[in-house]
């Protein structure tokens, strides 16, 4: 290091990065302060800031700026005025996100298609209609198509994150269930509840997505965003599996005066099923009550209480552990693990000797088809909360890998799973399920050691 | 320069696409500055993120007379002697009242990751006087002309050169053999 060029190149090359979430989040406070000074601003100035009058005030009072004004005209003419067009409409859709974040409820419809071919009628719609209150929580009812005509009731549900519970019910089958959530899970549940317009905008904000200009529905003026970033899907939603997405297309409509949600389409290619869902009909700002939150169970509904696992590394272990007792090896891809379902695991019960299977066959017997139901429910729930921990690890941005397809039980030394804990820390759990934290120069080191 | 001024008659307006341009262009240099200034990323994020959210407040004040690079980089300097100068009382109150939009939600994320460089920048600098630390940061990250930095520290031109080199020197030494040539 001799001499100031050196040390300029230093300076010049020194790489900052920001995280997109902390970004965004940032931006929001910004938007905030803007409208909570907008607010107080005297009408006068509001009204000659929209004429300019008096911003060309004060730059006409500059000469340098009078000819910097000029020149700027001259430009815009020259260029065709591409400055003001790069600029769209001036919608930001981290403002909108902040708009919906400050309503206090609202209420909407959602709309699920499901088919196997995109030329013929879904094989499966479901419709929902969900009431959503900062104060009391969500409630969320589904209907199904009935294949022999009109909709009926399929399930009720419910999650309040002051109680950290979601409530579950099925009418047709009498029954429901109690989920309880740690306090960090609860948390989480509701950051980034699926279907639910404000994770929508979330995920279309951590993607690459671009404006599609202006268009009219229902005879409202909106403005479309778009993204086909099949990152849209990498993220975290509700339990279902992710991954694996051929192709997706997300757009969401916002009204040009209200700077709200008014439609939302995904359109996903996922293994062999078209996926179609629409999230429309918004109200906005509705009035609620405490009771509408709180479900009615008649008596004789039979009743599960799950006590779901905190997603941390010590559930994911267990995961981990259950799955290869279960399966004899890790599951290739952490996909894989939302197969693993009750009636794969009866299955593999019935044929297999691993301790796992074992031990739920000892459990399981002499029990009733909802007894055993309810076993396999708590007996799965490490898996669950792998899965979980998991999508959370990738929704984080944390550089989660795992290696399921290349590394075994036997494999002490050899990273089955790992995740990012800071810029000079990862976690590491090995194939004999040991863990441990570890640099990014020895983590690669692993890594270049792993089979082909 | 004239895009800057573009963008603050549109700020001034009101329009929200501006805000966002602005904040975009800026906030990397911004940050990495003040990383530069106080060598510790936590406490450069919550001055930048006050700086910006003052700057969203202020359409009705700021000038398109002024560069709004200047305008950004002195509320950036003036923040970290205001942190350095009353720390305990910046904790407890914020800034000029922005607390009231200090931003909890940012939560686990880092905003700002910072390369192995700037890394090692920021720990050389911290052992550098303050005001040593400001010219070069200055000079070196924001190419500011010494005149500029003197009026900015409310100094002579001749004081500040003074300082350059006495920062340079202390840094030749500390980054000896840090930096491939």
């Amino acid at each position: 290091m001799r001499s100031a060029d050196d040390i300029r190149r230093l300076f010049k090359n020194a790489e900052l990065r920001v995280h997109p979430d902390a970004d965004e989040q940032v931006f929001k406070d910004m938007l905030q302060a803007q409208q909570k000074i907008t607010e107080n601003l005297p009408p006068s100035f509001l009204a000659k800031a929209r004429r300019g009058e008096n911003i060309w005030r004060i730059t006409m009072k500059s000469p340098i700026t009078k000819l910097a004004i000029a020149a700027v005209v001259i430009i815009a003419c020259v260029i065709g005025l591409s400055v003001w067009r790069t600029t769209g409409s001036g919608i930001a859709l981290a403002e909108v996100l902040a708009r919906v974040e400050q309503v206090k409820a609202y209420r909407y419809q959602f709309f699920i298609g499901t088919g196997e071919d995109p030329n013929k009628p879904y094989s499966s719609e479901r419709r929902s209609t969900s009431l959503i209150s900062q104060e009391y929580g969500s409630k969320t009812t589904t209907e199904e198509l009935d294949p022999n005509g009109g909709w009926s009731t399929s399930a009720e549900a419910y999650k309040s994150p002051d109680n950290k519970t979601a409530i579950i019910i099925w009418p047709k089958q009498k029954k429901y269930r109690r989920v309880e959530f740690d306090d960090t899970t609860a948390e989480r549940m509701w950051e980034v509840s699926s279907n639910d317009p404000r994770t929508f905008l979330k995920r279309i904000l951590a993607c690459k997505y671009e404006s599609m200009g202006r268009a009219t529905i229902d005879g409202i003026e909106v403005e479309g965003f778009q993204t086909t970033d099949p990152n849209f899907f990498y993220f975290y939603i509700g339990d279902r599996q992710i991954g694996d997405v051929n192709q997706i297309d997300v757009k969401v409509w916002v009204d040009a005066k209200t700077r709200l949600p008014v439609r939302y389409d995904y359109m996903g290619d996922k293994r062999k099923s078209t996926h179609h869902f629409v999230m429309q009909d918004f109200q906005w700002d509705v009035p609620v009550d405490a009771a509408d939150f709180e479900p009615v169970i008649p008596d004789d509904y039979a009743s599960l209480v799950v006590k779901f696992p905190a997603h941390n590394e010590e559930t994911a272990i267990q995961g981990l552990k259950l799955l290869v007792e279960l399966l004899g090896k890790y599951p290739e891809k952490i996909t894989d693990v939302t197969d693993v379902n009750a009636a794969t695991v009866l299955r593999l019960a019935e044929k297999s000797e691993t301790p796992a299977a074992m031990r739920l066959k000892e459990e399981i017997k002499g029990l009733t088809d909802e007894q055993i139901n309810n076993k396999l429910v708590d007996f799965l729930m490490p898996k669950r909360g792998l899965r979980r921990f998991y999508g959370l690890l990738q929704w984080d941005k944390k550089d989660p890998a795992y290696y399921g397809k290349i590394v075994t039980p036997k494999d002490a030394d050899k990273v089955l799973m790992r995740w990012k804990v800071s810029d000079s820390e990862y976690r590491v759990i090995y194939g004999d399920l040991h863990a441990e934290t570890v640099t990014p120069e020895k983590l690669a080191e692993l890594e270049k050691a792993l089979p082909k | 320069m004239i895009e800057d001024k573009l963008l603050i008659f549109r700020f001034k307006q009101g329009r929200n696409g501006a805000l966002r341009q602005i904040y975009d262009k800026y906030k990397v240099e911004m940050l990495k500055l003040s990383v530069v200034l106080t060598g510790d990323v936590n406490t450069a994020e919550d001055i930048v993120h006050d700086v910006f959210v003052k700057f969203a407040q202020s359409a009705e004040r700021i000038s398109l007379t002024g560069s709004l690079k200047n305008y950004l980089v002195t509320s950036v300097i003036n923040r970290v002697r205001n942190y350095r100068r009353d720390n305990n009382r910046h904790c407890e109150t914020g800034l000029e009242g922005a607390e009231v939009f200090s931003s909890p939600e940012r939560g686990p994320h880092q905003w700002a990751v910072l390369g192995e460089q700037l890394t090692l920048l920021s720990h050389a600098l911290r052992e550098l006087p303050y005001e040593q630390r400001e010219v070069v940061s200055l000079r070196m990250e924001m190419d500011m002309t010494f005149h500029r930095i003197a009026t900015l520290q409310n100094t002579s031109t001749n004081t500040v050169k003074g300082r350059y080199r006495y920062a340079m020197a202390r840094l030749r030494s500390l980054l000896n053999g840090e930096v491939e040539k």
